[in-house]
């Protein structure tokens, strides 16, 4: 009997588990808090769709701060517009993928479906293909569906040839043409100085920022409380609806739908057990440990972004023997963020390895960081060998192999910027910089596994 | 308004350059283009009604592609959500035949319609049909401050074609200052003279410079502009060679204006030199207008012969004082009382400061009247608070919002910098000495202090925001690190925040 509900709860446990995970991952259309931000941009949006106005908006931030979802979120609600859905073609670039204006025409003329593009294959080159889409703009008028031009990391558009795409989008959007709506989302606060002065000129310089709400801690907990607790079955249904909705939405490009977090999808969790994990949750961030550890995540990145990658993490710890998420594996887990990852890497080399940057460490600090070759750490180390009573007989050549593995490991970089002068020098004479800080090596030596005394006692001091 | 009138059919029929297949395709397209010129150009339902009539079909030889489509090819066209009114009675097209229709201009481009209506006007706010009139794509008939270069350019235009030769203008001003309006806007009117027999009938020609992907293309504009057919570039030119140095008779006057000129410039200049060479041929009767941003463009940019082929006729629009904006705002209102008189002075005087461009006038007018929109319902009038809020949406900064919205530990950083670079003295610092500076700051603040990797990723958050400008973290240690805010802007950003909270 007692196996039984022991099965029972690691099912529930599962589906929470499984719940959660899916939120944090998929759910690409809500968005907390940015009121103001998003009404400016959804009627922005209405006007374009609804009346023919002819617009333009860059939406910037930080990254993480959350303008795709913004987006998104904004045409979720718009969903529901009837005149929005029915009389809006949605083109959406990115400058990632569309790297020059050739690839971004291309995709345009078939997301707009375009007399001259079939079965996703465009006609003609890129000169046929820009007049023509500009003819068919300039054909349109107020009666002609509106277009909402999403260029995601705007900032890679400014980078193309001439920035023709920009300069055309934008002034069809100053004349009397097709009403259309160019969306730029960029995380660069300077872009608009990437404009050129035309396209500069005709840019609406509406700007919206993003800044994710940064200030107060107890935001930061009331959303990880949010992210983690479980919501009430009608609020599950609610989101299910609207997710439904999403399918309207007739683009090609856009895929919000697809995927989407699909709370309806797994069985429902029993309100007794949804009840008691929302109660511990909110006692385990009510304490001090928890607290502490989350303001150590918030001093380092404010963004979403980031706090969600960090309760995924938390989540996937979920097992039937700790059905709960304590303070103790928050704390955990915090402090593998604090880690440096460089003084792990330090602990994983030989004790010859070691020695070398132990010897590299003595040079740069009598020669105040010069470069250095092997020859000179080779001396340097042969001196302390002579007289330790674990490291004589060392050959050079298994030293040199040593500082190759440690030059492949990237603990020590080559000072030449060109690498083809470099290949002249012979590999024992080149110069090298050291890529750690004293602090670093000094943390490694300490936390290093069986080192020998003498190593250790010469790396406090470079006097033999 | 593309007429057909100018084109050389004889002088195509003695090209010997021109391949076979293209130089019957002309031939037989000019024939029915001569009779279409008496027709409204305008009328597009009508063009293309005359594209697809059987008729016109049996004009024309049948060419190959279409001999395939009515035997062997079943359609495989999809379905498109446009459709011309008598493409039932013709056999769908594969969309190979409709990519040549499309390049003898045969097809005319459209848009997907609405499925709806759009709003009428008499169920519009009075806040409403103000923003419709400050768009900037409402251009006025007659632009109001820019009478003195209508009369400029009006009277080189006009006596250019009453004396039926050719010439060269070069109009310059920075963006927004009313050269491309003023330039169609005397056109236009010389266009309604002509119509009216009190002037000379002339062409109009027009092409931008930064809706061509190359400055070749150029060329192919121009041709599709006369007759409606998309040709290579070499054959564009050939052709256009022909038409403006052989003398015809009965050739009137052309008219081309090439807006962004410094854009067709490339190393040869070939182009440019071109489309200023053939007006100084007699036979040519070609008038060329250019635009372009900067004053001393043929000076600075252009070879000398290019320079001299464009003379001295030219004309520089000034940027608009606050004087004049005011007045091209008021006139857009027309005598609405949607905006307050000295709403309109603030945004008038705060741009003609900065820029002089209409354009960013018109913008942050529209945006005043959004917030008021927005902000009550009663509200029927934009006042001075809603003209200063948009102005600090459209012209302030963010840099200092955005240092305040950092995290703890990137505020940090930022100090780090301009410490670094107090004590070095040079802007460039690098990674390493920043460290040692976030070390000292963190521990003197109490905060943990961040491991290298840690901070560099710090580096790399700011140096995506551009709040400083990082080389790629691969450089680790010894990356260069600039700031991008002015080190004022960080203590400004820093210390109002402590005070606040």
């Amino acid at each position: 009997m007692l196996g039984g509900n022991e099965k029972e709860k690691a099912r529930a446990l599962a589906k929470v588990r499984r719940f959660l995970k899916a939120r944090l991952l998929r759910d690409y259309t809500t968005l907390h808090g940015y009121k103001e931000e998003r009404s400016n941009v959804r009627q922005l949006l209405q006007r374009t769709a609804e009346m023919g106005e002819s617009n333009s908006l860059l939406l910037i931030g930080p990254r993480g701060a959350g303008k795709t979802t913004l987006i998104n979120a904004v045409l979720t609600d718009l969903v529901d517009n009837r005149s929005f859905v029915e009389n809006t073609l949605i083109v959406h670039l990115d400058g990632n993928l569309h790297t020059d204006d050739r690839v971004a025409l291309k995709s345009i003329t078939l997301q707009m479906r375009l007399e001259n593009a079939a079965d996703g294959k465009v006609f003609g080159s890129f000169a046929e293909n820009l007049a023509f889409l500009l003819q068919c703009l300039k054909a349109g008028g107020r009666q002609s569906k509106s277009v909402v031009f999403i260029l995601e990391e705007f900032d890679l558009f400014c980078a193309h040839h001439n920035q023709t795409l920009l300069y055309n989008l934008f002034d069809v959007s100053q004349s009397a043409q097709a009403p259309i709506c160019v969306l730029g989302v960029t995380c660069r606060l300077d872009v608009i100085e990437l404009l050129e002065k035309r396209v500069k000129s005709r840019f609406s310089h509406r700007q919206v920022f993003l800044f994710p709400s940064s200030g107060r801690l107890e935001d930061y907990l009331a959303r990880v409380e949010e992210l983690l607790s479980l919501p009430e079955n009608k609020s599950l249904e609610a989101a299910s609806d609207r997710l439904r909705r999403l399918s309207r939405i007739q683009s090609e490009a856009l895929s919000l739908g697809r995927n989407h977090f699909d709370p309806a999808d797994g069985e429902e969790i029993d309100p007794p057990f949804r009840k008691n994990w929302n109660t511990q949750l909110h006692k385990m961030l009510a304490t001090q440990h928890a607290q502490r550890s989350l303001q150590m995540l918030y001093d380092f990145d404010i963004s979403e972004a980031f706090l969600r990658n960090f309760l995924f993490r938390l989540v996937a710890q979920l097992r039937p023997e700790t059905p709960h998420i304590t303070a103790d594996q928050l704390r955990t887990m915090a402090n593998q963020y604090e880690c440096d990852d460089k003084i792990e890497l330090l602990c994983g080399l030989s004790v010859l390895e070691l020695c070398l940057i132990i010897a590299i460490k003595h040079h740069s600090e009598i020669n105040d960081r010069d470069p250095f070759n092997f020859e000179i750490i080779f001396a340097r180390l042969s001196k302390f060998a002579k007289v330790s009573s674990t490291m004589q007989g060392m050959e050079r050549s298994i030293v040199l192999k040593a500082f190759e593995h440690l030059r492949i490991g990237e603990l020590i970089m080559p000072v030449s910027v060109s690498s083809s002068s470099s290949g002249k020098v012979q590999k024992e004479f080149e110069k090298h910089k050291l890529a750690l800080t004293y602090g670093q090596i000094q943390q490694a030596v300490q936390r290093y596994q069986a080192l020998p005394t003498e190593v250790a006692q010469w790396a406090q001091s470079s006097l033999i | 308004s593309r007429l057909a009138e100018g084109t050389p059919r004889r002088s195509i029929q003695l090209s010997n350059i021109v391949e076979k297949r293209v130089f019957k395709e002309d031939e037989i397209i000019s024939t029915p283009k001569r009779g279409r010129t008496k027709k409204v150009p305008e009328d597009e339902d009508e063009d293309e009604d005359e594209d697809y009539t059987p008729k016109k079909s049996i004009q024309k030889t049948p060419t190959r592609s279409r001999r395939m489509s009515t035997t062997t090819k079943p359609s495989t066209t999809p379905s498109k959500a446009i459709s011309t009114p008598s493409k039932g009675a013709v056999a769908p097209m594969t969309p190979s035949q409709k990519m040549k229709k499309i390049r003898a201009g045969e097809l005319s481009p459209s848009m997907q319609q609405r499925t709806d209506r759009p709003m009428e006007d008499s169920s519009k706010s009075q806040l409403q049909l103000a923003r419709e009139q400050l768009h900037v794509s409402v251009v006025p008939t007659s632009l109001p401050c820019r009478e003195k270069e209508f009369e400029n350019i009006y009277a080189f235009l006009e006596g250019k074609i009453q004396d039926q030769c050719g010439g060269c203008m070069y109009v310059s001003g920075v963006p927004g200052t009313g050269k491309t309006a003023t330039v169609t806007g005397v056109i236009r009117t010389l266009q309604r003279l002509a119509k009216k027999h009190e002037l000379p009938a002339f062409e109009f020609l027009e092409i931008n410079g930064m809706r061509l992907t190359e400055p070749r293309q150029a060329y192919v504009q121009i041709y599709k502009q006369l007759t409606g057919k998309t040709v290579s570039w070499e054959h564009a030119h050939s052709l256009l060679e022909k038409r403006f140095t052989t003398p015809a008779p009965r050739r009137v006057t052309t008219v081309l204006l090439v807006d962004e000129l410094d854009i067709l410039c490339n190393r040869r200049q070939d182009v440019v030199y071109n489309l200023l060479d053939w007006p100084t041929k007699s036979a040519a009767k070609l008038v060329v207008v250019t635009i372009a941003n900067t004053m001393d463009l043929p000076e600075r940019l252009l070879m000398g012969k290019v320079t001299s082929r464009l003379g001295l006729t030219r004309l520089t629009f000034q940027p608009y004082t606050h004087k004049q904006l005011q007045e091209i705002v008021t006139a857009r209102l027309g005598g609405s009382q949607a905006f307050k008189g000295e709403a309109v002075q603030l945004v008038a005087r705060k741009v003609a400061a900065v820029s002089g461009d209409a354009r960013r006038a018109l913008d942050i007018c529209r945006r005043s009247t959004e917030i008021a929109d927005a902000d009550s319902a009663n509200v029927k009038c934009v006042t001075m608070l809603h003209v200063q809020q948009a102005l600090a949406e459209m012209i302030a900064s963010a840099k200092v919002q955005a240092i305040k919205n950092c995290s703890r530990l990137e505020q940090i950083f930022l100090q780090a910098v301009a410490a670094e670079v107090t004590r070095t003295g040079v802007e460039e610092t690098t990674f390493m000495g920043v460290y040692t500076q976030v070390e000292t700051i963190a521990a003197f603040m109490g905060a943990a202090v961040p491991a290298p990797g840690r901070a560099l990723r710090l580096c790399a958050k700011l140096g995506a925001e551009r709040l400083i400008i990082s080389e790629h973290s691969r450089n680790d240690l010894f990356q260069k690190i600039l700031l991008n805010v002015s080190a004022d802007d960080i203590h400004y950003a820093l210390r109002v925040g402590e005070v606040s909270s």
